[in-house]
């Protein structure tokens, strides 16, 4: 079954991902006329700032168990075993963040939404974009990744990839290029502008 | 194989979903003093509020038994138990053996020492009393809560809701001071005045006033109260009067080892009932809380079938929404003032926040968050899983805190 | 936010004032760039494009998303069409700047424009004679209409080169020559850059570069060069004189005004207008002591050099200012003024005017100088400014000012120095000044602010070299006291004998940041002395908090004028190693000079020495192997 990976060291920052899942999930499905809805929509992919300004993508990893779901008092999260996606039921939820202090990744929102009762706040989370799957669409947020740090797969191709890869960078004797010696440059500069005013302090 | 389950709350829900998923054939036994399908506790503050009706506190669908093939034997208490003839004596005489047991008799709620026999006060533990309190609303005009616990500001806070004057006794000087710190509680405190709450420190009552019914009390300070309706929030103790103390360890709570299973083998507790060992704390402590007994529940419920789970330690944690502000408290916020414990605190006025972090060494212990709590939960898994924090420490006090600014 | 004051500024004003801020609730830059964290890597990487609407497009940099925009441009491409778009608008915001210069001498010369005169008239003799105006016998007003005239033909196509090309040394002429980087219209290079990095024009990366250093040549050899040449003329050549920088400059008794911009043409009014003897007793009536003037950025700069007027603060200091609450009134040009300003000053009761026909900022009433307004307008605005003082409530001046010297141009240089820049020369080959090093460039919120300009400067004059500094550079060391003459106490024993005999600062200020020409000039004049070329010469540039495209043209003038030059923060061009490596290594075969990134001072501070000495020892000067 594929699902959504991420791969924080390709994340450049860019915050396309934001846009590209808020717009999936306004009434309109358009941005033009997504960022003119009331309630204005609102990303579910959360991007967060490492140490050295770098981007991190922050996303629901539909956990089992979901601690999320074990937290909820209304019952308002389940499973949909098919797809293994955690799911909030708007009309249930009581918006009492109780899944806040359950989530051990900070991905879930409260706030107003197209999916919710008019004016009830509640919690949004990812829910895997499956209105764009049953489509056959990869979720938004993989489909506007240009630096590959989102990509919708089988987790166990995505994992002999990076076995092939660990394997590779230790073949004895052969240099094989990892990354993007570009970004590579522009984060090692990133880290010392940092590493300078820290060390500066 | 028989497994008796006494309680239906999250707990025992739990268990009996973990047993049942490992052994299908099994005979799985419930009792409750209840009679009601399994509901959410936690929200019958919200029925009293009345932003939630009753019909939604089921937790579970109404085939719940049926399906999981689960034979309910409702409204009944367990009087006492023969652990060596793994044996429960029920309230109405009759007896139902056992196999492996499930403590998850949960807690009642602290008596007052005045006594409380006439009509319109009440505990708010269950639905039942909530439903109750519900038909006595119409003619309530000024409500007196005692308490300023979870339970207590919970009450005041729904009443208040409704439009009906509250008063509400405390002892400290804030409210959930068990749960929040003093900057914590006095945010908390200032909102609730502002919404009109009338709050009185440090007294409590010696009587009430009434014929059938209630109509004041009288304080320790000397003055009376008129009041026509009252809530008795005072906390709650465990449920162990049928517990034989003799072959059960009981301390605060039921004492348990890290599967769960009592100092009697083959008799396991879970829930409000259980004192578990503290992860912040590091000694073992009562966190009565619907978090920690789901999760007992569903590890009991996989070591009574068999599959050994080790269960690390409970964690209190709250999360409260009121009016305009949102409070997160988890862990240790309270720990007393020793150098082994660092605090870092942050209180923005211009945004309205208060974040403070305890520090043992390197480990977060404890953590209250007031607005902007959405990353709390990332602060309860390094608490939970005591992750040494090795980045800078007031990176935690950022409110857009992510997993990627703690990776090192 | 909080306790981070440190982690933001090293200056103890900026310190107190972003607590000061904080607690009334201001957002500051800081903020908003921790608020953009983190920024998108396809634009730090320089690989997006948006110059067309086919796209907008982006270059995946690990290769395995797109590789070319719609177009077909590729990752060399877009980072070269990228810089170089820079480099345009930042020459065009200097020259710009100039050309409203000149317009103001060719008003004077008509007599439409009160209260300006020409205040240097051998200088405008001077540069006239390089232009090829006919002086002898003739009426100043006459020969400044002329050169207007002849200077607006530069910014033209009517001319084949540059006319002050000429102050360049033969082999740096020879030099564009053969690499065809001769700039020859202001104007045309830049419209021209744009026009090469239209969709389908340009598609050579290493032409389009070239092009951008054209491009800065028309800045640095025409567009500053300009302006820096007619302020001069306009409203004196600087010499130097004490004045007082930091947020204390500001005056807790007196009617405190503030310029914020760059051209002097307005700030120049203010000035006159504050210190007419009938504005001053308007504020005394008020119970002010007095009007303070004071500058921040680089309009300040043009007052510090040629009137001691205080600087209250450079770039990132400028919402800070408004914070103390004791800015009666703040009046701005054009150029790196954040257009938060207005809702900064919404906070206190500091009027904020605009007052430049192209700048429009929100929060800011509108107030538009013309040559033929300018003195009446000033005078209106002070008035104003001091009825404000009225309703000034509480305000905080936490910092005492710290002294300094300003007002080095190239002529009060060698003026001090004797009339000749021989005697420099024989410093630095004595090995007493091992060599010069400009450090310029603005602040930016990604960088310890000053921290970099203090580090550098502080390391260089250790190293026995002379700095010279302009723009917010030069308030930094200011501020730091590095602009008093007992400063040479931080110097090595040779700067610290040559700056002692001479009593000037081992750190000179040059100006404002089209004053940057005046390094240049200063340069072009040491090495026709050698009769060499400015690469030969142990000199270096360096750029440790810059942010603007203005400083992007700036450092490519430098280079492309044989100035090795070091970046702090990377330039977008990460995304294209083919470019990365033309401007750090391949330009040295080109032009002589290449660029450095190093984000360390200190480090930066090794890299200009390491340079400096490889210098010497090619022209057969004592040197150290670093």
């Amino acid at each position: 079954m594929n699902q959504v990976i991420v791969h924080p060291e390709r994340c450049v920052g860019c915050m396309q991902c934001m846009a590209a899942c808020a717009t999936a999930h306004s009434r309109t499905r358009q941005l033009f006329s997504a960022i003119r809805e009331t309630p204005l929509p609102r990303s579910r992919i959360h991007l967060g700032t490492g140490l050295y300004a770098e981007g991190f993508p922050n996303r629901c990893r539909h956990c089992n168990p979901a601690p999320c779901m074990l937290a909820c008092l209304p019952g308002a999260i389940h499973r949909d075993m098919q797809t293994e996606t955690v799911y909030v039921d708007p009309d249930r939820c009581i918006n009492c963040a109780s899944c806040a202090m359950a989530c051990p990744f900070g991905v879930i929102r409260y706030h107003e939404d197209a999916s919710a009762p008019p004016k009830k706040a509640v919690a949004i989370k990812c829910d895997n974009c499956m209105e764009r799957q049953q489509q056959e669409r990869v979720p938004a947020c993989v489909e506007v990744c240009k630096s590959g740090a989102l990509t919708f797969e089988d987790n166990s191709k995505a994992l002999k990839r990076k076995t092939d890869q660990v394997a590779q960078s230790i073949s004895a004797g052969i240099d094989v290029p990892q990354g993007s010696p570009s970004f590579t440059l522009l984060n090692t500069i990133k880290r010392a502008q940092i590493a300078v005013r820290h060390a500066a302090v | 194989m028989n497994y008796v389950i006494i309680g239906n709350g999250i707990a025992g829900v739990s268990a009996a979903e973990a047993i049942r998923q490992l052994d299908g054939s099994c005979g799985i036994f419930m009792i409750s003093n209840e009679s009601v399908e399994p509901y959410c506790r936690p929200m019958i503050s919200l029925v009293l509020e009345g932003t939630v009706s009753a019909s939604k506190l089921p937790i579970r669908g109404s085939s719940f038994y049926q399906s999981l093939n689960i034979t309910p034997v409702l409204g009944s208490r367990v009087a006492r138990m023969d652990v060596d003839a793994k044996i429960l004596f029920l309230s109405d005489g009759k007896t139902l053996p056992f196999d492996t047991l499930l403590i998850a008799s949960g807690a009642d709620p602290r008596p007052v020492k005045a006594p409380a026999d006439l009509a319109n006060i009440f505990f708010m533990r269950n639905q039942h009393q909530v439903l109750k309190m519900l038909e006595a609303l119409p003619r309530t005009r000024h409500a007196l809560v005692l308490g300023g616990g979870l339970v207590g500001f919970k009450a005041a806070c729904g009443l208040l809701h409704r439009g009906i004057d509250v008063t509400m006794l405390i002892r400290s000087g804030y409210p959930l001071s068990l749960q929040v710190d003093e900057i914590a509680g006095g945010m908390i405190l200032s909102e609730l005045t502002r919404r009109g709450l009338n709050v009185r420190v440090g007294t409590e009552v010696t009587a009430f006033k009434g014929i059938n019914t209630v109509t004041g009390a009288l304080l320790s300070d000397g003055s009376e109260i008129c009041c026509d309706l009252v809530i008795i929030g005072k906390g709650v103790l465990p449920a162990v009067s049928f517990v034989p103390r003799d072959r059960i360890q009981v301390d605060q709570g039921i004492v348990v080892d890290n599967h769960l299973e009592t100092t009697c083998p083959g008799i396991f507790a879970a829930g409000d009932v259980v004192e578990s060992m503290d992860i912040a704390r590091k000694t073992r402590w009562v966190n009565a809380i619907w978090p920690e007994a789901a999760t007992q529940g569903r590890i009991a419920g996989m070591n009574m079938a068999g599959r050994a789970v080790v269960y690390k330690g409970s964690l209190s944690r709250n999360v409260i929404r009121i009016f305009d502000l949102d409070i997160l408290a988890v862990g240790w916020v309270n720990a007393p003032d020793d150098p082994r414990f660092t605090v870092l605190s942050e209180h923005n006025q211009c945004l309205n926040t208060y974040r403070r972090l305890v520090f043992e060494g390197d480990s977060l212990i404890g953590a209250t968050l007031v607005n902007r709590i959405e990353t709390g939960g990332i602060l309860t898994a390094m608490i939970q899983n005591e992750i040494p924090v090795r980045a800078s420490k007031e990176k935690l006090l950022e409110p857009h805190l992510s997993l990627k600014s703690l990776m090192f | 936010m909080s306790c981070t004051y440190h982690q933001q500024t090293i200056t103890e004003d900026g310190q107190l004032l972003l607590k000061k801020a904080q607690t009334d609730q201001i957002e500051t830059v800081w903020d908003r760039h921790q608020a953009q964290l983190p920024q998108c890597g396809y634009c730090e990487l320089g690989l997006s494009c948006r110059n067309c609407i086919m796209g907008p497009c982006r270059v995946d940099p690990f290769g395995e998303g797109p590789q070319q925009g719609v177009c077909g441009a590729d990752a060399d491409i877009i980072v070269a069409r990228n810089l170089c778009r820079m480099i345009a608008a930042g020459a065009a915001s200097h020259s710009d700047h100039g050309r409203d210069l000149v317009e103001v001498l060719a008003n004077v010369a008509k007599g439409q424009a009160q209260g300006y005169a020409i205040r240097d008239p051998e200088k405008l003799k001077k540069v006239a004679a390089e232009y090829g105006v006919e002086t002898l016998g003739k009426d100043i007003l006459v020969i400044a209409g002329e050169l207007a005239f002849a200077m607006q033909e530069d910014f033209g196509t009517r001319i084949t080169e540059l006319t002050l090309l000429k102050r360049a040394p033969a082999k740096r002429r020879e030099i564009w020559k053969n690499v065809g980087i001769t700039p020859r219209g202001i104007d045309r290079e830049t419209s021209e850059m744009m026009h090469r990095t239209h969709m389908g024009v340009d598609n050579g990366w290493q032409s389009l570069l070239l092009q951008g250093l054209r491009n800065a040549l028309s800045d640095g050899w025409g567009g500053s060069l300009i302006a820096s040449e007619v302020s001069d003329i306009l409203f004196g050549t600087p010499s130097p004189k004490p004045t007082n920088v930091n947020a204390g400059v500001l005056k807790k008794d007196q009617v405190n005004i503030v310029v914020h911009g760059h051209n002097p043409v307005v700030s120049e009014m203010i000035l006159m207008a504050s210190q007419s003897s009938e504005l001053i007793q308007l504020a005394e009536s008020k119970g002010a002591t007095g009007i303070n003037l004071a500058g921040v950025c680089c309009t300040g700069n043009e007052l510090l050099m040629r009137h001691g007027i205080p600087m209250a603060g450079n770039h990132l200091m400028t919402e800070l200012i408004l914070s103390t609450g004791a800015v009666e009134m703040m009046i701005v040009d054009y150029q790196c003024i954040m257009p938060s300003l207005g809702k900064v000053a919404s906070c206190y009761h500091t009027r904020m005017i605009s007052t430049s026909d192209k700048a429009r900022f929100p929060g800011m009433e509108h107030r538009e100088f013309h040559p033929e307004n300018a003195e009446e307008l000033a005078k209106a605005l002070v008035q104003e400014a001091i009825q404000n003082f009225d309703n000034r409530s509480r305000i905080y001046l936490p910092v005492e000012p710290v002294k300094a010297i300003g007002g080095f141009s190239v002529e009060s240089i060698v003026g001090a120095l004797g009339g000749s820049v021989a005697p420099l020369l024989d410093a630095i080959k004595a090995g007493k000044i091992r060599g010069a090093a400009g450090i310029v460039g603005c602040n930016n919120p990604k960088i310890l602010h000053d921290y970099g300009h203090v580090t550098l400067a502080r390391r260089l004059i250790e190293n026995d070299i002379l700095v010279v500094d302009t723009g917010c550079a030069a308030i930094a060391t200011a501020k730091a006291g590095f602009k008093m003459p007992d400063a040479i106490q931080f110097a090595g024993p040779g700067l610290k004998d040559v700056c002692g005999a001479l009593g000037i600062p081992p750190v000179l200020h040059l100006g404002s940041c089209v004053d940057n020409v005046r390094i240049l000039m200063l340069a072009g004049a040491l090495a026709n002395a050698l009769n060499a070329d400015i690469s030969d010469l142990p000199i270096a540039g360096g750029a440790p908090e810059w942010y603007s495209e203005k400083a992007v043209s700036i450092a490519a003038y430098f280079v492309a004028s044989g100035v090795y030059t070091v970046l702090g923060p990377m330039p977008p061009i990460a995304g294209s190693l083919n470019v990365v490596k033309l401007l750090t290594e391949g330009l040295r075969d080109v032009v002589g000079a290449v660029f450095a990134v190093e984000p360390d001072p200190e480090k930066s501070a090794i890299l200009i020495r390491r340079h400096i000495e490889e210098r010497r020892k090619a022209l057969g000067l004592g040197f150290h192997t670093l």
